[in-house]
């Protein structure tokens, strides 16, 4: 089956077509056709980009106005005849979307109608950055391609699972069942998909497993992935709580917020950029949010660079000790993201010296692990894997859509759970 | 600073702007100023640098009134200055399309009166930004005599794209935020003439009383008392109400070059950043 895979952002469309069935995840063999983008939607110059495997990648400059332009852009450039992947637009039998917040009422993915629709609508209050623009697109694919199931993957929906104690805030009550304030947690696509690929590098059942995922890209979130359901995980109302990241501050003393408000004498909205845009690695460096820099910067002796770098990883460090604990075990650690994938720095550094955790670090595996691999980075025999796990919440979007439409998923909106309300 | 200011939050919530001025030193100097604005505010963690070049790159600075023929709305920035403003005016309306709608900028004058003669009067109606344009949250939309609700509605929706809040108004003297809040700051300004309190103590008053940021006499030190004397003027003048008549003290700050916290000195003393540096003991914040 050939699954379109939407990601609507809010000048931005990225896609994939991806070729995928029951038979083909089991044997981890899906094929990605297609993939690109269709970026500064809104402005006369907008860009659209297709790479396709094996030919020269096609770039067009045209104006998009919106999301619905974008996608019968996309559609048009995947049938031409000269660089796209498809004969006709009927080939795409599904599509897959990519939704960020789900609230409590989505714990897995779920076939779109318009009940679903409006439920997505509703969390919009969550994600008002987000969601909004997520369903402009589920909104223009559903009204271009009206014959084939479109289906709603959320990146909240795997932590759905997770404990009333791990969830609640210690904030009065009333915060949680006015507003719905409590943890949702992020990047779910990624931590279930890695922790699933972790426990086949193991050859083991993911149901016999305590790992923790550490998805470190540009955001960083870990979770506490319990015989494979998510039982906690770093982020948490937003996505800016847990570990520290490119230029979020990670958790932080609630206190310190009305302080700076105060003494400071900023707006609401520039405390939010503060904390969103102005700090983690690059607010502690002032070198820069990425990795590679700020590792370059500590090889040139750059004390505040060092300081981030030494932060970022003991903040993994903790989150391991802790997820440990409140799993009550450890079997793997994995690592993913653009961080988790090639820093083999930030790995060595966040997992030395936990030996008495039962983690070895193999220093020849973690340094030559090669990109794009799944591999084990820990010594033969440590109680405790560390895998290194490439991450595609593409795929795992595509999955869900076979696995819903073909009825080993539930095709209906699934609850997370819930604290008494 | 008002076109300025606009400009640069049309191009934050993603649209492109047309920045027209008369010469090219004008456009270069804005192109300056703008860029130092935003530097600022990176400065104050409310922006980053990779936002500025982006909001940079979606304003286009010209001369040429042309330019703005294939725009979808245009806002005149011309300071209070009916006869300019008029000029303007004419010329746009023979440029611009019949249904392009043309903003006039102003928080005193009579939008049907500056409408009134040209081919499409019909398509203008006024805006009041306030000060500081890219963070106050609130907008006046104001219906001219002849205003048509196509032009209206384009100019709320514009309004609510840039993140604002359009309060919809009928035409009249000062609109409604400055009609409001220039009998304050006139009658603080009196307060201190007559002694009752120092400016200090004034505006500690109102500022804790009443929970505003700023006390009046600051808020008219950041506006600039050169501009609220002229709307006070024109208020009075307009109305003939005596509550809009300027306080002496305002004018007197005014004649001795003291028009604010731009240039350092108005009722109280600011450095080089604006940042305030006679404030009073009490006047620091507190948690509890």
């Amino acid at each position: 089956m050939k699954v379109l895979v939407l990601n609507c952002g809010s000048s931005s469309v990225k896609f994939q077509v991806i070729e995928t069935s029951l038979a083909m995840i089991e044997a981890n063999a899906d094929i990605t056709l297609a993939r690109g983008a269709v970026e500064k939607i809104g402005l006369s110059d907008s860009r659209l980009t297709l790479d396709v495997p094996g030919c020269k990648p096609y770039r067009e400059i045209a104006e998009i106005l919106e999301h619905r332009a974008a996608v019968e852009r996309v559609l048009k450039v995947l049938v031409n005849p000269d660089h796209g992947v498809l004969a006709t637009v009927s080939e795409i039998e599904a599509v897959g979307h990519r939704m960020v917040h789900g609230g409590e009422k989505f714990a897995s993915s779920v076939l779109v109608n318009p009940e679903v629709e409006a439920m997505i609508e509703e969390c919009v209050v969550l994600a008002p950055l987000h969601n909004p623009h997520n369903l402009r697109g589920l909104t223009a694919a559903r009204s271009l391609l009206p014959g084939v199931p479109h289906i709603a993957v959320f990146d909240t929906a795997f932590h759905q699972s997770m404990p009333p104690k791990a969830f609640v805030y210690g904030l009065p009550y009333e915060l949680y069942t006015r507003h719905a304030i409590r943890r949702y947690g992020f990047h779910g696509t990624s931590h279930r998909y890695v922790s699933i690929r972790t426990a086949n590098l193991l050859g083991r059942p993911i149901e016999e497993l305590k790992i923790v995922t550490c998805h470190l890209g540009n955001g960083c979130s870990m979770a506490a992935v319990d015989r494979g359901h998510s039982a906690d995980t770093s982020m948490g109302f937003t996505p800016l709580e847990g570990l520290l990241m490119g230029t979020r501050c990670g958790d932080l003393d609630a206190a310190i917020v009305p302080w700076v408000l105060a003494m400071e004498e900023v707006t609401l909205a520039q405390l939010n950029a503060m904390l969103n845009k102005h700090s983690g690695l690059y607010g502690i460096s002032g070198v820069s949010s990425d990795m590679r820099e700020i590792e370059a910067a500590c090889a040139t002796g750059n004390q505040r660079a060092r300081l981030a770098l030494d932060i970022f990883c003991y903040r993994i460090r903790k989150y391991v000790g802790a997820y440990a604990a409140a799993m009550g075990g450890l079997d793997a650690v994995t690592f993913t993201g653009g961080i988790g994938e090639n820093s083999p720095l930030v790995r060595g550094a966040a997992l030395t010296g936990m030996e008495f955790l039962g983690i070895e670090l193999a220093e020849d595996a973690n340094r030559d692990a090669t990109h794009g691999e799944e591999v084990l980075v820990s010594r033969p025999g440590a109680r405790v894997a560390v895998a290194v796990i490439p991450t595609n919440e593409e795929r795992v979007i595509a999955r869900d859509t076979v696995r819903v439409l073909g009825g080993v998923m539930p095709s209906f909106a699934v609850a997370g759970n819930e604290a008494p309300r | 600073m008002m076109g300025r200011s606009i400009a640069t939050r049309v191009s934050q919530a993603g649209l492109g702007v047309v920045v027209r001025d008369l010469t090219r030193e004008r456009t270069d100097k804005v192109a300056e100023l703008l860029a130092g604005d935003l530097d600022r505010e990176i400065e104050r963690w409310g922006l980053t640098q990779s936002e500025k070049k982006a909001i940079l790159a979606r304003v286009e600075f010209t001369t040429e009134l042309s330019k703005t023929a294939g725009c979808d709305l245009l806002i005149e920035t011309i300071n209070e200055d009916f006869e300019a403003k008029k000029q303007l005016l004419v010329e746009l309306d023979a440029v611009l399309e019949p249904e392009i709608p043309i903003i006039i900028n102003t928080s005193t004058l009579s939008i049907s009166e500056l409408a009134q003669g040209l081919q499409h009067p019909e398509r203008v109606l006024g805006m009041h930004f306030l000060y500081p344009v890219t963070t106050t949250r609130v907008v006046e939309v104001v219906k001219g005599q002849v205003t048509c609700d196509d032009a209206f509605e384009t100019a709320r929706r514009f309004v609510r794209i840039l993140g604002k809040v359009p309060i919809q108004e009928f035409e009249s003297p000062g609109f409604v935020t400055t009609r409001v809040i220039m009998p304050l700051i006139n009658e603080a300004a009196h307060v201190v003439m007559e002694g009752v309190a120092s400016a200090g103590d004034v505006d500690l008053a109102i500022k804790l009383g009443y929970d505003f940021r700023y006390g009046p006499l600051e808020w008219a030190d950041r506006i600039g008392l050169h501009r609220i004397l002229n709307w006070l003027e024109h208020l009075f003048r307009e109305t003939g109400e005596t509550k809009f008549r300027p306080c002496p003290i305002i004018r007197k700050l005014v004649r001795a070059g003291h028009t604010g916290a731009r240039v350092g000195k108005g009722f109280f003393t600011y450095d080089s950043e604006r940042s305030r540096l006679d404030r009073l003991p009490d006047d620091s914040p507190k948690l509890s």
